[in-house]
């Protein structure tokens, strides 16, 4: 403020004495000139403090009268179409409240095709979220999630905290974040808003290998450059390879899944890093991947056989958007170090510890019509995942087989409505009955939202 | 074990950074430095009060994003030896939560010269900072789609943010069209 109050006093100075000192023309409209840009910049610059402090919202201000009196004098008069003296507008509530709700959620219908009996109908999730600004630069960001409509002791519904975290922003490219916070690998972890993906359910990979919503609590920096990289780094809880329970499909289902511990009373002797890049150079195209490593043993006391064991997950991902065009490709592989020993006590049983799982897809859509706000978008995909793809060698034939690799076709068409409101159909077809649903090709619907 | 242990030192790090953080704010650039930017010669930057039918005439062309009846985007005319040379027009639009200012660059004819993001308050989204991305709006009349996935690329991760800056651009561009365009 110092400054700009400066400002103003040398250029009344400047004003009072100029004015009357040249006689000359030329000489006086140069100096005019001059002191109109200084004017002219001034404004701009109260004005832009008056914003920065009364709101945030950048409003036309016509109260500025004192400083900025000798610009409109001094300035032929603007367009006749506009008119100079209107009334302050009614502000609105852009910005100027540090709080906002926000929310998502999404009703599924599955109907397997051979097997009618097991259709099923689902309030899959209902989420709401918050954002607090403490000030410019400091954030709480929040996301709290219930699903299947109904959480109590006999019911199986769940209520959680999905994301919780502080965020503080140290320069313009470059944040940091402290508490319970989404790993950014693939495309859907972080985006897993239904109106972000095609199909009424979340792929394959991004469930079974990335096993999203996957989170941990931890401490993240991430950051974007001029030259369209983003990036995220950060060291968090990880899973908790004593949660392996080797008589529970879990395993086979997500094996990172299984032993997540999203914050809850987390283990926490060991941890993990991360780091995930995106490039984003050329508008329309994304290339991108990650790695997540961590210790999963959480402490050696001794007892437990696993405790030296790590999990890595990486994964690569592309995706081109033109036109009506939306392209993408994903491959992610994971790995569990040092488990031999452990299975070995889990001999006997269907699900030992796995070496490592895999999974990608292929995905195009198209969207074929449009009008207004609404549109609709036919999309194919195809995955091909495996879950359990190896496992550590077991003395006398005492393992279990690989799995088998699972492969799915799913054709759809999503149909929004507005951009945040969609409606969804898709058929599935499956090579192998998926172990997790029982049943193999099937009929979905479902209608999602975001605000 | 050790190296297991040794990790904890790197939150110890983290956490010292913000200490000795020059105190930044989430502005990236100030209505001044927008406007030397787009208007290098410009001499005068005249505010302009737009009246409310014709921003309520430009918001009724392009509901999208709806603002609301405060709509009140800050209009200068850049003028050089008197002569308008062209607008800059700085405004808010919602990006997931909170509000994005930017500031939209015209010339004399209603054709987009720049677009630059001035404020940005969101933790998700901020990838449409990126040059690339603003410089797909350059050339853009009122007389182009201005959609995001036709005539506007989007950035995978940051859809909303997107949208809103496009359909906002649309807004503004219309706005132009009610009530500066006869200037």
């Amino acid at each position: 403020m110092h400054r700009a109050t400066a400002l103003v006093t040398a250029v009344s100075l400047a004003l009072g004495a100029a004015v009357p000192a040249h006689a000359e023309d030329e000489a006086l409209r140069k100096e005019l000139d001059a002191l109109r840009q200084q004017v002219a910049e001034l404004q701009a610059e109260v004005q832009e403090m008056r914003t920065a402090k009364a709101t945030p919202v950048a409003t036309a201000q016509p109260a500025a009268a004192p400083l900025i009196a000798p610009a409109p004098a001094a300035t032929p008069a603007p367009a006749t179409t506009v008119a100079q003296a209107s009334p302050p507008p009614a502000q609105r509530g852009v910005g100027t409240d540090s709080t906002r709700l926000w929310g998502y959620g999404e009703l599924n219908y599955n109907h397997p095709t051979g097997d009618a009996g097991t259709s099923q109908a689902d309030l899959r999730r209902a989420v709401i979220g918050f954002s607090h600004a403490f000030n410019e630069d400091t954030h709480v960001y929040g996301e709290l999630e219930w699903e299947h409509a109904v959480t109590s002791a006999d019911d199986q519904g769940e209520s959680e905290v999905e994301q919780l975290y502080v965020e503080h922003q140290l320069s313009p490219e470059m944040a940091f974040r402290a508490g319970l916070t989404l790993i950014p690998l693939g495309f859907l972890n972080e985006h897993h808003e239904p109106t972000h993906y095609y199909g009424v359910e979340r792929n394959f990979v991004e469930t079974a290998i990335i096993p999203s919503t996957w989170r941990e609590g931890g401490l993240s920096l991430l950051g974007t450059t001029e030259g369209g990289f983003s990036w995220n780094v950060g060291l968090t809880t990880s899973q908790n390879l004593r949660n392996w329970d080797p008589a529970d499909p879990e395993g086979r289902l997500s094996p990172l899944g299984a032993i997540h511990q999203e914050l809850q009373l987390a283990s926490a002797r060991d941890v993990a890093i991360y780091g995930a890049a995106n490039w984003q150079g050329v508008p329309g195209l994304t290339l991108g991947g990650g790695v997540f490593n961590g210790n999963i043993g959480q402490g050696d006391d001794g007892n437990f056989l696993g405790a030296d064991s790590r999990a890595t997950l990486g994964e690569v991902h592309a995706r081109w958007q033109s036109g009506p065009f939306d392209l993408s490709a994903l491959y992610a592989r994971g790995t569990i170090s040092d488990t031999e020993k452990l299975n070995l006590t889990f001999i006997g049983n269907p699900y030992p510890v796995p070496k490592s799982f895999w999974g990608s897809y292929v995905q195009g859509a198209w969207r074929v019509w449009d009008s207004g706000e609404s549109s609709l978008a036919p999309f194919v995909r195809y995955e091909a995942f495996n879950t359990a793809s190896s496992f550590e060698p077991v003395p006398l034939g005492l393992g279990v087989p690989d799995a088998d690799t699972e492969r799915v076709w799913t054709v759809g068409v999503n149909y929004y409505l507005t951009p945040e409101v969609v409606f969804k159909a898709d058929y599935q077809h499956f090579n192998i009955t998926d172990e997790l649903l029982g049943y193999g090709t099937r009929l979905d619907l479902g209608v999602g939202y975001q605000f | 074990m050790a190296r297991t242990r040794a990790i904890w030192l790197v939150p110890g790090a983290l956490a010292a950074l913000p200490a000795y953080h020059a105190a930044y704010a989430v502005q990236y650039m100030s209505v001044a430095e927008a406007q030397k930017a787009a208007f290098a010669d410009a001499s005068e930057f005249a505010p302009v009060a737009v009246d409310r039918a014709a921003l309520d005439g430009a918001m009724t062309a392009v509901p999208e994003s709806a603002l609301g009846a405060g709509w009140a985007p800050q209009v200068f005319a850049a003028k050089k030896d008197g002569a308008t040379e062209g607008w800059l027009i700085v405004d808010q639009v919602i990006g997931k939560a909170e509000a994005i200012t930017y500031a939209l660059a015209l010339d004399a004819r209603g054709a987009v010269t720049r677009l630059d993001v001035l404020e940005y308050r969101e933790t998700h989204g901020g990838e449409i900072r990126l040059p690339a991305w603003r410089r797909q709006f350059v050339g853009k009349t009122a007389a182009d789609p201005l959609r995001l996935d036709a005539d506007i690329h989007n950035i995978s991760g940051a859809t909303l943010s997107c949208r809103h800056v496009t359909d906002g651009v649309r807004r503004l561009l219309s706005l132009y069209a009610h009530a500066l365009k006869t200037a």
